[in-house]
């Protein structure tokens, strides 16, 4: 057999499940790794991909699509802890990105506090900070002879960026976390001009639908108005940047033309974002014309009337659980362990209270188990159970893309190979049947390849954009 | 006087030590010390395996004692079964002659028999958390 180049492409996370996306694609002597991320479910060095499968000093590149936990917080462990300073690897990301990381890596850094398992220290992430390239959109990035990028618009959060890397010629598109839905103030994802030979491609929702932009808005409003009616405390977990700000401005419209809310206060407990809003602020170019529109009219969106942050001082929480009612966003989003965790905890024997689930949900998470409803929940500190009367509403504000928006890029994308992550086993499978039905209907051909973490996937390639899968 | 021997996660720079009393430390017992230290104990979709660093041979057997003062290689790779991993089975056995007594790895320490780890950690995390000002 003629030895044609191979590309490998090894996933130490994120492969078949949501969590610890982690991407190694080798290609002729070249080596860049796509996110870093932690898996939600998990504290500490299990919370980590796995990088025991790689030697860093090889890296050329890392790139990190965005700042979300789950595609970013692993990376000052690999940066400070493994041997990748040994080698030439270079770090970008885009500058919303960066400026938002930052703070998220501190608070981060700050909740695994002096706890046995801290993955890293403040030291090691401001040494790792400093060397993070940090790029911006549509600009092409010579990593080095023969390696580039070039960063397209994801929508998903503020700096969300796929990036199409081209390695000796092949083309490769690394998605990340995308949406194809204008919101309230992002753009939707872009399909990059260029077809790549290789789309490695989320698949959170696989085959599902999302409803309708205003009638979801309309069901989480009145949802919220009912449980406030009713007389009771509203709860939404939420990671502390990103979709939150989207809830934000929906609430923030919604109070303003409700004038029999403006009694019940809308909280805001995320220090995290108090400072990150300036980032925001600064970021207006980046997001659609809806908010560049206001801005213009001196009409500062992200300066709230009716939303406030809360002075998160000691036992803040005990005081707002008792409390009249209330609407509160609070970190984590998955419920672990914190705010949202402790309010929930509060509040859960009262029936008039409600719990309102508005990103997808981890599994392994109580974000996730308590969908279900389950008659009671067990209490983080203590370990003792807790009825559950409240009510668990999911409405899903995640920005990603659903089933038919994601047929509709890949197949604009149009890439001979399609390698699905950042999905749980049976979605991932369900969309790869819906994607191979679609292209045999038009008698296309093309490969869908679902890689679990550390199954190499090796694709060779001959001539132009003419491929064939050898192995799995 | 106590017996060591080092060992380091395969992509990890430093290297740790895990404690214990007697001349070698068997298999098992090394891969429960360093699952403890890790705090990878309720991790049940990861394997834990381990190799000799100069051979790179996998310790199958997890009889085989390793001499003290050894160095060894850490890999955790996916449980062959998502949610069937062998973790919970070093965690949970117990009867061992060279169980490790203590172990210090550089600037952790593993945590004593009997200490849930897992309530301890909640509890220091909530004063870290709450003790911030702000
Ligand atoms: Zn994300
Ligand atoms: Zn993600």
């Amino acid at each position: 057999m003629p030895d044609y180049p191979t590309l490998s492409i090894t996933l130490l996370g994120a492969g078949q499940e949501v969590g610890r996306s982690c991407c190694v694609l080798q290609y002729r002597g070249k080596t860049v790794v796509c996110d870093a991320g932690v898996h939600p479910a998990y504290e500490g060095l299990a919370s980590l991909p796995f990088i025991d499968d790689l030697d860093w000093s090889t890296v050329d590149a890392i790139l990190v699509t965005h700042f979300h936990l789950d595609h970013a917080a692993s990376l000052t462990y690999v940066m400070e802890k493994t041997n990748f300073r040994d080698g030439k690897g270079k770090v970008y990301m885009t500058h919303p990105t960066k400026a938002v990381y930052k703070f998220l890596m501190q608070d981060f850094v700050r909740m695994s506090g002096t706890s046995s398992d801290a993955l890293f220290s403040a030291t090691d992430l401001a040494m790792s900070l400093s060397s993070i390239i940090a790029v911006a959109a549509h600009q092409q990035i010579t990593i080095s002879p023969g390696l580039s990028f070039i960063p397209y618009h994801a929508g998903h959060v503020l700096g969300a960026c796929m990036f199409m890397i081209d390695i000796a010629g092949l083309k490769i598109l690394y998605t990340g976390d995308y949406s194809r839905e204008e919101d309230r103030h992002l753009v939707p994802a872009e399909v990059p001009p260029v077809h790549p030979d290789v789309l490695i491609v989320e698949s959170t929702f696989g085959v599902q639908g999302h409803e309708g932009r205003e009638e979801k808005e309309h069901r989480f409003t009145s949802l919220v108005h009912n449980i406030v009616r009713r007389g009771g405390h509203v709860l939404m977990p939420v990671f502390a940047l990103g979709r939150a700000q989207e809830l934000l401005l929906i609430l923030e419209e919604y109070w303003k033309k409700h004038p029999d809310l403006h009694s019940v206060p809308v909280y805001y407990a995320s220090n995290l974002a108090r400072k990150c809003m300036a980032i925001y602020q600064s970021n207006i170019h980046m997001m659609n014309e809806n908010i560049k529109a206001r801005f213009q009219r001196r009409d500062n969106p992200f300066v709230f009337k009716h939303i406030s942050n809360i002075q998160q001082v000691r036992g803040w929480e005990k005081k707002i659980a008792e409390g009249p009612p209330c609407v509160i966003l609070a970190s984590p989003a998955m419920l672990q362990v914190g705010p949202s965790r402790e309010l929930l905890e509060a509040w859960a024997p009262d029936a008039r209270n409600g719990l309102i689930i508005t990103g997808f949900s981890v599994e392994g998470t109580l974000a996730r188990d308590i969908i279900n409803e389950p008659d009671e929940i067990i209490s983080a500190k203590g370990g003792h159970s807790i009825p559950r009367r409240l009510s668990v509403e999911y409405i899903s504000f995640s920005a990603h893309v659903d089933g038919p928006q994601n047929y509709e890029f890949i197949e604009q994308v149009k890439a001979q190979h399609i390698v699905l992550v950042h999905g749980e086993q049976s979605t991932m499978a369900r969309l790869r049947a819906g994607i191979q039905q679609r292209y045999k209907d038009r008698d296309e051909e093309v490969k869908v390849h679902t890689p679990r973490n550390l199954d190499e996937l090796k694709l060779t390639f001959r001539g132009e954009r003419v491929a064939k899968a050898i192995g799995t | 006087m106590a017996s060591s021997v080092y060992y380091k996660f395969k992509a990890q720079k430093d290297e740790s030590k895990i404690s214990f009393d007697g001349t070698g430390i068997s298999v098992f017992d090394l891969k429960k010390g360093i699952i403890l230290a890790n705090n990878l104990k309720d991790n049940r979709d990861v394997d834990l395996l381990l190799y000799d660093s100069s051979s790179n041979q996998e310790y199958k057997d997890d009889s085989h004692i390793i001499p003290r003062s050894s160095s060894v290689i850490a890999r955790r790779v996916p449980a062959s079964r998502p949610g069937k991993g062998k973790i919970p089975m070093y965690v949970a056995g117990g009867a061992s002659t060279t169980a490790p007594a203590s172990s210090s790895g550089h600037g952790g320490s593993m945590p004593m028999p009997g200490r849930g780890a897992m309530s301890m950690r909640f509890d220091n995390k909530r004063e870290e958390i709450a003790s911030k000002p702000q």
